[in-house]
C-alpha cells in the first residue's frame, strides 16, 4: 500500500445498478488511476476498519435508491455508532467509526452515491444510470486533485 | 392458522445476526401457553434447477455463488464431485493439489468460525440476554473490548488473505479445476503468512486461537447452569471422520453418526454411499428440507451437523493442541455426547486452533509449491463430493449426460441438515421462556435468536436468498387478530 487514498466500490455486477460502485472501480483502472487504491465490496465488513487505517481518504462508492436532484452526491462521511440486523448491512459511518475506535485512525472520508433505479438479476446499467455515471465521473475527474492524491 | 383453533400468534421476523432471513413463529392457546413453534425459512433456492444443462465443469464456479460467507467449501464439495466424473477419487489427485485445497478450506474454515464467534456470538455471551440492542452487536463488542475485537478481525482477515492466496479473491474466488487447482503457492506468497512482517503470522494465530479458547473455557465455568441446560435436547450427531483413525476429517471422510447417548446410527459409510441412507422430508411451512437416516426415520433419523457434531462423532483430533483441548471439552462434556446447544461455541473455537495448526503444517509443506497440479481419470456420468463446511456436513452431488450437460443436481447444504435441530432448540426456548407469557419481551426474543444463532444458520445458502432483511415481530391474539406490530 504505497498510495493515500482507497476507493471501496460497493455493490454487486449481476444486479443491474447495483453495480455502479464496481463500475466506476472499473473506470479508475481503465483510466490507470494508478495512485488510488481500489477494493470490490459485495457489502462492507468489520475488517475494513482495520484496512481503512492504512490511508489518509477513504470514499465509500455506492448505488443509491433514493431520488438524489444530481443523479449523484459527494459527501463527508462521518463517524456513527449505528449498526444494522447483520453483517450484510454495515454502513461506511460504522467502519468509519470503527477505524476511530478500534485504532485510533483518524481520516478523511467521503460517501460517493450515485443513483440507480433498477436492481434484477442481470449485468448492466439501466439508461437513467448510465447517465448519472456519466455525470458522476464527469464530477470526480473536477475533485480529484483536492483528494490531496500522492502523485 | 385459523381463528376457530383460537391460538395467539407471535412472529418474530427476521431472525438477527444470522446470514441470510428467517422467521419463527410461536403459536399460544387460550391461557397463552405455548402450543408449538416453527423456524420458517421462507425464500427460495433453485440453484439446483437452474445449474441444469450448464457444463460439468462450470460447477464449482456457479455453485459458490449460493453464499458469500462459505463459496470455499460449495467450490471444493463441487470440485471433489467433479473430479469423479473425470474419474478421480480424491486421493487420486497429486499430493500437492490435495495440500493446496486442503490450506484454502482450513483458511475458509477459519475465517468464517472468526465471523461467527467474534460477530455474530460474542455479542450474546459478552452482553448477555438482557442487553440493549444498540449494545448487544459487534460494535457493542469493539467498543468495550477493543483488544478481543481487534484480534477477531485479524485472525478473519488471515482466514481471508489465504483465500486470496489460493482462489485469487477472498469472496467468489477460483482455484479447483477438474482433477487439479489453477496455480501453486509461491515462496513469496507463502512467506507472507510464515514471517508476520505484513501480517500476525500463522504462529500469532495460533496463539490467539489459545486465549479465545481459554476465555470460553473461563466462561462456562462462570455461567455453567445456563449453558448447561440453555437450548439443550437430544439428538443425533453427523460428520464426517478420517477414513483411517476416525480423527475429525474437514475434507475427505466417511460419514459416521451416532445417537444422543453415543450409539452408532451410520457407520463410517463412503460418500457415495449416502443415498442410500439419506432422505429429505419436506414441510409446507418452509423452503428447508429436513433430512434424516432412513433406517431410522423422520422422527428420529435427524441429526445436528456442525462443530458439536463433528467433535461428538470424531475419536480424535490429529494436531497436539486441538487434541488437548478436545480433552478438556470431553471432561466438561463428563465424557459423553454433549447435546448442550451452547458447548457449539466451544466447539467452534477448538475448530479454529485445529484449522490454525493445519494450516501452519501446510504452510511449512514445500509440497505446495510444486507444479505437480493435475491428473486425469476415465470419464464418468456422475460425481459426488461430500466436505465439513464451517457449518456442518455438505454435500453435493451431481449427474451428466455424453455431452458433458449437467443434467441432475442434489445439494444437501449444512444449514438443511440443522433445520430440525434449529426448530428443536427454538421449541426448547418457547416452552422453558415464552410459555404462559402474553408479551413478548426484547429478552426473549433474544433468546430465541441465541439458541438458533448457535447452529451459525446460512439461510441464503440453504435457499439462496436475495432480498432486504427488516426486522419484523408480529403479535396476533387468539383470535387470530394482530395486536403488535414492531418493525425496526
Amino acid at each position: 500500500m504505497n498510495n493515500n487514498t482507497i476507493i471501496l466500490g460497493i455493490g454487486n455486477i449481476g444486479r443491474k445498478d447495483d453495480g455502479l460502485g464496481w463500475l466506476f472501480l472499473d473506470y479508475l483502472k481503465k483510466n490507470k488511476f494508478e495512485n488510488i487504491d481500489v477494493e470490490y465490496r459485495y457489502q462492507l465488513q468489520i475488517e475494513d476498519a482495520e484496512l481503512i487505517c492504512n490511508y489518509d481518504t477513504v470514499i465509500f462508492v455506492d448505488a443509491v435508491k433514493a431520488n438524489i436532484e444530481e443523479g449523484f452526491y459527494f459527501k463527508e462521511c462521518k463517524p456513527s455508532s449505528k449498526y444494522g440486523f447483520s453483517t450484510h448491512e454495515l454502513v461506511p459511518e460504522t467502519v468509519l467509526h470503527l477505524a476511530n475506535e478500534l485504532y485510533q485512525h483518524d481520516l478523511k472520508a467521503h460517501i460517493f452515491g450515485i443513483q440507480g433505479y433498477e436492481w434484477d438479476l442481470e449485468i448492466g446499467l439501466s439508461k437513467k444510470a448510465k447517465i448519472n455515471f456519466t455525470k458522476a465521473k464527469k464530477y470526480f475527474n473536477t475533485i480529484r486533485p483536492s483528494l490531496e492524491v500522492k502523485l | 392458522m385459523t381463528k376457530s383453533q383460537k391460538m395467539n400468534k407471535i412472529v418474530i421476523d427476521p431472525v438477527t445476526r444470522v446470514e441470510g432471513h428467517g422467521k419463527v413463529t410461536i403459536h399460544l392457546d387460550e391461557k397463552n401457553r405455548v402450543k408449538d413453534s416453527f423456524f420458517h425459512v421462507v425464500e427460495f433456492r433453485g440453484f439446483e434447477r437452474f445449474i441444469q444443462g450448464h457444463p460439468y465443469w462450470e460447477a464449482p464456479v456457479l455453485v459458490q455463488r449460493l453464499c458469500g460467507i462459505c463459496p470455499v467449501s460449495h467450490h471444493l464439495a463441487a470440485a471433489k464431485a467433479i473430479d469423479q466424473i473425470i474419474g478421480l477419487e480424491p486421493e487420486d489427485l497429486s499430493i500437492p493439489t490435495q495440500k493446496i485445497r486442503k490450506l484454502l478450506h482450513f483458511g475458509q474454515i477459519f475465517q468464517s468460525h472468526a465471523l461467527h464467534f467474534f460477530y455474530l456470538a460474542s455479542p450474546d455471551l459478552l452482553f448477555g440476554f438482557d442487553a440493549a440492542p444498540t449494545k448487544r452487536n459487534v460494535v457493542g463488542v469493539a467498543m468495550d473490548y477493543p483488544e478481543l475485537a481487534k484480534k477477531g478481525i485479524l485472525m478473519r482477515k488471515f482466514g481471508q488473505e489465504i483465500i486470496k492466496m489460493i482462489a485469487g479473491k477472498r469472496i467468489h474466488g477460483i482455484s479447483a479445476s477438474p482433477g487439479g487447482v489453477q496455480k501453486k503457492v509461491s515462496v513469496k506468497e507463502r512467506d507472507y503468512f510464515l514471517n508476520g512482517k505484513d501480517i500476525p503470522s500463522i504462529d500469532t494465530m495460533i496463539e490467539w486461537s489459545k486465549e479465545i479458547i481459554d476465555f470460553i473455557k473461563v466462561y462456562h465455568s462462570k455461567n455453567l447452569k445456563w449453558l448447561n441446560e440453555f437450548a439443550a435436547y437430544p439428538s443425533g450427531h453427523l460428520g464426517l471422520v478420517n477414513k483411517k483413525n476416525g480423527f475429525l476429517e474437514l475434507y475427505d471422510g466417511n460419514l459416521r453418526a451416532i445417537d444422543a447417548d453415543g450409539n452408532i446410527t451410520l457407520n463410517d459409510i463412503s460418500n457415495d454411499d449416502y443415498q442410500q441412507y439419506f432422505y429429505e422430508g419436506v414441510e409446507k411451512w418452509s423452503y428447508l428440507k429436513f433430512p434424516y437416516l432412513k433406517h431410522l426415520g423422520r422422527e428420529k433419523g435427524w441429526n445436528r451437523v456442525g462443530p458439536l457434531a463433528r467433535l461428538n462423532v470424531c475419536d480424535g483430533i490429529s494436531t497436539p493442541l486441538a487434541a488437548f483441548e478436545r480433552l478438556a471439552f470431553m471432561a466438561a462434556s463428563y465424557e459423553k455426547t454433549n447435546n448442550k446447544t451452547m458447548f457449539s461455541h466451544w466447539a467452534r473455537l477448538i475448530e479454529i486452533l485445529h484449522c490454525a495448526e493445519m494450516m501452519k503444517e501446510l504452510l511449512e509443506d514445500d509440497d505446495i509449491l510444486s507444479t505437480d497440479l493435475n491428473r486425469r481419470g476415465e470419464r464418468r456420468n456422475e460425481g459426488i463430493g461430500i466436505i465439513e463446511a464451517p457449518r456442518g456436513t455438505l454435500i453435493h452431488h451431481y449427474e451428466v449426460d455424453d455431452k458433458d450437460r449437467i443434467t441432475r443436481c442434489n445439494l444437501i447444504v449444512s444449514t438443511t441438515h440443522n433445520n430440525e435441530p434449529m426448530n428443536q432448540a427454538v421449541s426448547w426456548v418457547a416452552n422453558n421462556v415464552m410459555n404462559g407469557e402474553a408479551k413478548i419481551t426484547e429478552s426473549m426474543m433474544n433468546q430465541v435468536e441465541v439458541a438458533i444463532r448457535a447452529y451459525d444458520p446460512c439461510l441464503s445458502c440453504a435457499t439462496h436468498a436475495i432480498g432486504q432483511m427488516p426486522l419484523e415481530i408480529s403479535m396476533y391474539d387468539h383470535f387470530g387478530n394482530l395486536i403488535d406490530l414492531k418493525r425496526s
